[in-house]
């Protein structure tokens, strides 16, 4: 059947075909991929396991990414229930999780990414107008209801695209969330508004406190210095009630003598080098001068 | 070892199906180029086997590997996870192209920033829609945040997500755009900032370890939080108006501080002085007393002379220093030399 002279060539030729076979049937599926086996184009079955694998040698392998993508959507303008504008910038965690149905569907991950924002789009849409500005941000942590509003979102958006086009999404995130651009300017004039009115607030309740403590100060410094005055003048008041006592107990013993020393050490303190005294020559002082010893 | 054991038993079987005698060339192929050697014959020659063999223990010799101490490792057979972690050290994995090993430095801190690249720090320039967060009272912010993450699963980090950098910048800056939706901008810019870090780096470590990325979150760090350029200088007249209204409360503190003890000093000094009043005036009066009483005992034995004595006295002492006009009792008085008279020696 085969020539003779090419009899020598048969081993290697069966080699080289084995090999072909074995090429053709092992197949090697990685932590990161799915595979996909097709027969003569037509989808036969998935292959989830990483690890060496065997197919029919007719038939072949197509490897598809499985692992988490991040897809960031556009940032779009929202309105809420209360019809406040908000932007919002999500993320879609998502991974192919049926490639039969991936690639029947959409076929690469771009197309994906595309279904992935009308879908995320219209349920970020709904979610948001059923919430009011207040569910969505707030001061007060337990108004907000992103959260749950979320897991919503994500279970619902993930219910629709696993069914419809072999896509898993993991979670669906609010990235950020920020006013309209033409909103912005109003938004700060605010922001001044109620800055200037919190530097006032904070200018006014420092005076006050202050004033209150200056006040406080003197309050303080009037009650000590009347509380001594009241008892400075007790005392003086004491002493001077005592001395009169003194006075009056010995003074009492002659008053006559007593109203000639006082009257005299007044006269003392009265006349000073301003004074002109006119002494009428009767006087008991002068009458020895004026008439001689006979007055007396 | 397991991994030793079974791939051998694989490579038996495929050197089975090609039969015993070809054994070696199935080793060429595999170990070196895929050069098919078509003349087998001279491969019964004594030194040629022994290359091969040779070759064989290098090939499987080939297997060895170092993890080095700042790495783990990750063996893969075919493509499947044999091995999710490798510690440090000297290891055997079965040789190419049945086996690899991924290492990866675990330890090494890997940073991502939100809110603007590292460029736009050097130079000072903001960006805008990067760097802006809404805060819970409407109020916008600008925040650059760094964020540290290390591998906590090798595995998980090499093989559950498409870019790892990416997942966890947007677990991140998820977390922090919700809790800073949560506050009012006056607590993210003073005093919550270091409970939002924590509550930003448990949040998105919980979220990374839902999707499995192997990640451990380091840090969360707020590098910087500024208010809009076009409400700054409002912002910092704010915290010159606090610091403002410190001062004053301060200067007014020290007002008190000066003028309360200021109070007491005086209200001591008044008291010390009624005490000093009150025992002069008694002692005064004592002494004024005992003087009186004891003169009046000796001007009674002789009202008369010691009165006309005193009066005497006095008089010597006032009249001196007085400007004096004498009058006879019995002639008129001309008053006009009261005024003409600036010297006290005038007589009439």
């Amino acid at each position: 059947m085969i020539p003779e002279r090419y009899q020598k060539y048969v081993p290697a030729a069966g080699m080289v075909l084995a090999l072909l076979l074995l090429w053709q049937t092992f197949y090697a599926v990685r932590e990161t991929e799915f595979v996909l086996i097709t027969q003569f184009g037509k989808p036969m079955y998935t292959v989830t396991d990483a690890g060496l694998h065997a197919k029919w040698f007719f038939q072949s392998s197509t490897f598809f990414d499985r692992r988490l993508r991040v897809y960031n959507p556009r940032p779009s303008e929202f309105l809420t229930r209360d019809k406040k504008n908000l932007v919002i910038e999500s993320y879609v965690a998502w991974r192919i999780d049926d490639p039969k149905r991936f690639v029947e569907t959409v076929g690469d991950p771009v197309a994906a990414e595309m279904r992935l924002h009308d879908i995320v789009w219209s349920g970020l849409s709904a979610a948001l107008g059923t919430h009011d500005l207040e569910a969505i941000i707030s001061p007060n942590p337990q108004q907000v209801k992103a959260g749950q509003m979320l897991d919503q979102l994500a279970a619902l958006t993930g219910r629709s695209a696993l069914a419809e086009y072999g896509i898993r999404v993991v979670d669906v995130r609010i990235k950020r969330i920020n006013l309209p651009e033409q909103n912005k300017q109003s938004v700060y004039a605010r922001m001044r508004a109620e800055r200037e009115r919190i530097a006032r607030q904070y200018r006014a309740e420092g005076e006050e406190q202050a004033l209150s403590i200056r006040a406080d100060a003197d309050r303080q410094r009037d009650e000590i210095v009347s509380v001594a005055y009241k008892e400075a003048e007790k005392t003086k008041g004491e002493g001077d009630a005592e001395a009169t006592r003194v006075y009056s107990q010995a003074y009492s013993k002659n008053p006559r003598f007593y109203k000639l020393l006082r009257t005299l050490e007044s006269y003392k303190k009265i006349f000073d080098d301003k004074t002109t005294a006119i002494l009428s020559s009767d006087s008991e002082l002068l009458k020895v001068l004026m008439r001689g010893e006979s007055a007396q | 070892m397991i991994e030793h054991a079974k791939p051998k038993g694989h490579s038996h079987s495929h050197s089975h199906s090609h039969g015993h005698s070809h054994s070696h060339a199935r080793l060429e192929t595999f170990g070196g180029p895929l050069l098919p050697s078509i003349n087998l014959g001279p491969i019964r020659n004594l030194d040629s086997r022994r290359a091969l063999l040779g070759l064989a223990a290098l090939w499987l010799l080939s297997g060895l590997f170092i993890v080095g101490a700042d790495q783990q490792a990750v063996v893969t057979r075919f493509g499947a996870v044999v091995e999710p972690r490798v510690m440090p050290g000297i290891h055997y994995a079965l040789p190419w192209p049945i086996d690899s090993v991924t290492k990866l430095k675990v330890r090494q801190l890997q940073r991502r920033i939100i809110g603007g690249d590292a460029p736009d720090t050097v130079l000072g320039r903001l960006q805008p829609l990067a760097s802006q967060f809404l805060t819970g009272d409407q109020n916008i912010l600008h925040l650059r945040v760094v964020t540290q993450y290390s591998v906590a699963m090798p595995a998980d980090y090499l093989f559950r997500s498409a870019d790892v950098a990416q997942l966890t910048g947007a677990a991140v800056e998820s977390e922090l755009a919700r809790r800073i939706a949560q506050r009012t901008v006056d607590s993210v810019l003073t005093t919550e900032k270091a409970a939002i870090q924590e509550e930003v780096r448990a949040g998105a470590q919980k979220v990374l370890n839902d999707y499995s990325a192997g990640v451990q979150l380091a840090s969360v760090n707020i590098e910087s939080a500024s208010p809009p350029p076009e409400a700054a200088d409002a912002f910092r007249d704010v915290a010159s108006a606090r610091a403002d209204s410190v001062r004053i409360v301060n200067e007014s503190q020290g007002y008190a501080n000066d003028v309360i003890p200021k109070a007491r000093g005086e209200a001591q000094q008044m008291l010390e002085a009624a005490q000093a009043y009150k025992l002069r005036k008694v002692n005064e009066a004592e002494g004024d007393a005992s003087r009186f009483t004891q003169v009046a005992a000796e001007y009674g034995r002789a009202a008369d002379v010691n009165g006309r004595r005193l009066y005497a006295e006095t008089m010597e002492q006032i009249l001196p220093r007085i400007r004096k006009l004498i009058v006879d009792s019995r002639g008129n008085l001309d008053l006009t030399i009261i005024r003409k008279g600036d010297e006290p020696k005038a007589k009439p």
